[in-house]
């Protein structure tokens, strides 16, 4: 067996490694009707802020907590809890990207990514922030 | 009924058309004459040539024109224009209009064929007989950019947009009452610059990477023309110094772009493999792998195929890149993508390039030089060859993972990125660096065709075990966290070392032939610094508090956030840190955060202060920015990740709260929420005349100190006066607390005074929540990026002067 085909026999290996593993470390996108079903699965949740949603964030508590209601594209509304701060103008987030589980049924997200509305809805995507819980 | 608009400068944007159109047709005209030039009789084909070369420079020259066009109209604040209007504003800082410029998608594109334009003269007066078919290609390139510029509409379906429409012409426009208004001039305001881009890297960091991304377009059509016109090997000499000078202006600017995201953006680093990130560091590794194929099929033809697989991939992951972040198909995955792309034509440029290089590279595929002789296990082509591979490896690992977006959009799969996106990048990535590392250790001290393996063991024993001393020196010391952290370490300090042996002893120091050792040496360093900054990261602001709120029993919250309320003096890391509070300047927020270390007397010394800072920005949101003290040997960068910005003591730092009353007597104590005060003694002998007083008044003051966290003291003495019948009281302040007393009575039975304490609204609610990270020797990573930038750049000078040198 020449080299060069003991090294392409590698390369096709690792390329199959690194499908394999993009599609298992990919989280997934999913409602909370799915993740209610699935405690302790990781998903991310697209969705908007709720109305009148209660928004609390008491530093001099816990510098690491933040909760909102959040209601995803299917119109159910959960209560997220966020261990991080507070991102900066949250309620004036349009769309909001929660990364987390289901815990003893709570959904705690340690990754937001919030879409904020540029008034003159401009549409580009440069409004976005991503606000990472530290892990 | 016609209106007609007051103060529009309309001739501006009628000419910046006609420049689109001539440059778009002019640039099809030069594909079509260098097209008929390279399949003519010799006669024929020079004036067919001749006619290419002056469609070629009135092409340039439009798009001169039309850059020059765009930036006088943002230098003159011209909000007729809808570009004009939507990327500046009034009150932007001149120095930052460069950024508006490439902040839209159309000025990105005519950055890029301006760059495209001027390599196009270069080329043209320096590839001899390789000039028509590498301008046929990059003057097709030139008519498929052009047509993202055009803004016309066939049937519907728009093509390209146009950067000179009308603000009362956009489709966005047409029905809001202004465009009815003759005079809308006179309150038309932009809608400025995106905070984040009001950066001195952002108006560096964009031309430079599209030079960059220019670059990479000559290699591909050196490889098409070769391939086309069946010459197969004499295309890589004239090739390689592009190429090389390419990967030194495109490293360069991947990396700037690092600097950016590290001293503007708050994630806390110079890399978060963003897809962004990502799609312009792929196009860079794909050409290093093709300027390194180059060199060894330059001197033995074995590789061919995969010389031409990476010369034309680099150029085609660019457009792919641009199709990634300007289509919008990124969506929610990305923090800077954009999202007013024209998906379809990206679709169609892109598929159009990809299939033609590949169906070329397909039919002449069997024709392609083969291989005379199965390559030597010691030979350096085989090793180069190799370390190409691993690149290409790299490239599709990072190309997959970015693409899943595309993915889901082609299978209807609802796969997300992946959450922990740098574990994820690093498992693949760092292995994968710590081979290539290994490679470029060893590159030199192996002989083309065949080397002797004794005589290579002994050459590279000595930098290995060196290298290995270091490594464990510097593993130990720093306390590495994982293993393959110490085998990265290993790697990049060998290839340090070696290249640097290799320099001075195999090449005597000479800088003729240095360029690649030097190289070599810069990306080990950069290598160190990134290991070295991300994997030693320590985030100082942890909470070590005993108070542990838990949200459950599996999992902490996580406390890597400090509170810090002014004034305040707590430990963080070896600092002490305080905020001492804010100031508004302009749009921004400041937050003055006094870092302190205790001398010898226990005294607080301060050693700096940073000012991370939240910009206001009504459209765009607010934006934070980190603040960030340099020294050699680390970097202190704090950001503030949370603070009330409605807080009304914003607007009027001096409001004092509401008055508390107590009745004390001589050394009683008060409690303020900065400071304890104490009562210490009544003053008789007040001098009326010093206090503004009629000489027969009353006066008794009463001396209070304050000692704040710290243990300074501070003096108040409020004064009871007594002028005829009549009680009043001169209140004292003590500004550094933000404290008011007032002295209102005195109960001479018990002994008794009454006081009023106020405290400044700021003092309860002015807080910030804030972060704090070392980076250990960050500095390594920037100057291993400016030592890669400039030995690329030897080689390239060399190369160019010295066309007979063998590496």
């Amino acid at each position: 067996m020449k080299k060069i085909h003991i090294i392409g026999i590698i390369i096709v290996a690792v390329a199959i490694g690194v499908i394999m593993s993009t599609l298992a470390d990919a989280a997934t996108y999913a409602q909370f009707s799915v993740v209610d079903n699935h405690p302790g699965k990781e998903f991310q949740v697209v969705g908007k802020l709720a109305k009148n949603s209660e928004i609390t964030y008491d530093p001099k508590v816990n510098v690491d907590l933040f909760t909102f209601n959040m209601v995803d594209n299917e119109g159910i509304e959960k209560k997220v809890y966020f261990h991080g701060a507070k991102p900066q103008d949250f309620e004036r987030s349009e769309q909001v990207v929660v990364t987390g589980k289901m815990e003893e049924g709570q959904f705690h997200a340690d990754k937001i990514l919030m879409k904020c509305p540029s008034k003159y809805n401009n549409g580009n995507t440069e409004g976005f922030t991503e606000i990472e819980a530290n892990t | 009924m016609e209106i007609s608009y007051v103060g529009e400068n309309l001739i501006s944007g009628q000419l910046g058309n006609l420049f689109i159109i001539l440059s778009f047709v002019c640039s099809g005209l030069a594909a079509f004459a260098y097209f008929k030039s390279i399949h003519s009789p010799e006669l024929e084909s020079a004036s067919w040539k001749k006619m290419a070369r002056t469609f070629f420079y009135i092409h340039v020259g439009s798009i001169v024109g039309m850059v020059s066009i765009l930036f006088y109209l943002l230098f003159n604040h011209h909000f007729e224009y809808y570009y004009v209007w939507r990327h500046s504003s009034t009150d932007l800082a001149m120095r930052y209009i460069f950024s508006c410029f490439w902040e839209g998608q159309e000025g990105s594109f005519m950055l890029w064929s301006l760059w495209h334009g001027v390599l196009g003269i270069i080329l043209l007066n320096t590839s001899k007989k390789w000039e028509a078919g590498t301008m046929t290609v990059l003057s097709v390139v030139q008519l498929l950019l052009g047509s993202m510029l055009l803004g016309v509409y066939i049937f519907d379906i728009q093509i390209g947009s146009n950067p000179f429409i009308l603000l009362r012409e956009h489709p966005d426009m047409l029905n809001l009452p202004f465009v009815q208004n003759p005079e809308y001039l006179n309150f038309v305001e932009g809608t400025g610059l995106n905070p984040l881009l009001q950066n001195y890297w952002m108006t560096i960091h964009p031309p430079i990477v599209f030079l960059g991304f220019a670059l990479t377009l000559i290699p591909f059509t050196f490889a098409i023309t070769s391939l086309y016109i069946k010459d197969y090997t004499s295309w890589l000499k004239p090739a390689l110094p592009w190429t090389f000078f390419g990967i030194a202006v495109l490293g360069l600017g991947v990396l700037m772009g690092g600097a950016w995201a590290y001293e503007a953006l708050s994630f806390g680093g110079f890399w978060a493999w963003d897809p962004v990130e990502n799609s312009s560091l792929v196009p860079w590794l794909i050409l290093v792998g093709a300027g390194h194929l180059m060199l060894i099929n330059k001197v033995k033809p074995n590789s061919m195929f995969s010389t031409y697989l990476f010369s034309v991939l680099s150029f085609l992951l660019v457009m792919y890149s641009s199709y990634l972040t300007k289509s919008g198909i990124l969506g929610e995955t990305s923090v800077h993508s954009f999202a007013d792309g024209l998906p379809g034509q990206l679709i169609f440029i892109l598929l159009f390039l990809v299939i033609g290089a590949f169906t070329l590279l397909a039919i002449r595929f069997k024709k392609l030089p083969k291989q005379q002789k199965e390559e030597e296990l010691w030979s350096r082509e085989f090793w180069m060859f190799l370390g190409a591979l691993v690149l290409l490896i790299s490239c599709f690992q990072i190309t997959f993972s970015t693409s899943i977006p595309v993915i889901n959009a082609i299978f209807g799969t609802e796969m997300a990125p992946p959450t922990n996106a740098n574990e994820h990048y690093n498992s693949w990535q760092l292995p994968l660096a710590t081979l290539v590392a290994i490679f470029i250790g060893i590159g030199h001290y192996l002989k083309y065709k065949k080397t002797d393996s004794k005589k290579f063991f002994k050459d590279t024993a000595v930098s290995a075990i060196l290298s290995l001393v270091i490594t464990i020196a510097v593993a130990t010391s720093l306390q590495f966290q994982h293993y393959y952290h110490g085998l990265l370490m290993f790697a990049a300090t060998y290839a340090v070392v070696a290249n640097a042996d290799y320099w001075f002893r195999i090449l005597k120091g000479s800088i003729k032939k240095s360029g690649a050792a030097i190289a070599h040496i810069g990306f080990g360093f950069l290598l160190i610094g990134a290991l070295i900054s991300a994997g030693n990261k320590e985030i100082i602001s942890r909470n070590n508090s005993e108070i542990e709120i838990k949200m459950n029993e599996n999992e902490n919250a996580n406390k890597e956030n400090i509170m810090l309320i002014k004034g305040d003096t707590v430990l963080m890391g070896n600092h002490f840190i305080s905020y001492e509070g804010r100031e508004k300047e302009g749009h921004n927020i400041y937050y003055k955060v006094n870092y302190y270390q205790i001398d010898d007397n226990g005294k607080y010394e301060r050693q700096f202060q940073l000012r991370p800072f939240v910009q206001l920005n009504e459209q765009m949101g607010n934006v934070p920015e980190p603040a960030t003290k340099h020294f050699w040997s680390r970097d202190i960068f704090t950001h503030v990740t949370y603070a009330d910005l409605d807080d009304p003591a914003l607007d009027d730092p001096n409001a004092y709260e509401e008055a508390d009353t107590s009745l004390v007597k001589i050394g009683d104590t008060l409690f303020a929420t900065n400071s304890i005060i104490v009562v210490k003694e009544v003053i008789k002998d007040i001098d009326l005349a010093a206090n503004n007083l009629q000489p027969d008044d009353i006066a008794v003051g009463l001396r209070l100190e304050a000692m704040n966290v710290k243990g300074q003291t501070f003096d108040a003495s409020p004064t009871l006066v007594i002028r005829q019948n009549r009680l009043f009281s001169i209140p004292s302040e003590v500004d550094p607390l933000g404290l008011k007393f007032n002295f209102k009575k005195i109960n001479p039975e018990t002994g008794e005074f009454t006081i009023l304490k106020q405290e400044k609204t700021s003092n309860a609610s002015d807080f910030i929540i804030m972060q704090a990270i070392v980076f250990p020797y960050i500095n390594i990573l920037w100057i291993g990026c400016i030592i890669m930038t400039l030995g690329s750049i030897i080689a390239v000078i060399n190369r160019v002067r010295f066309p007979k040198l063998r590496s």
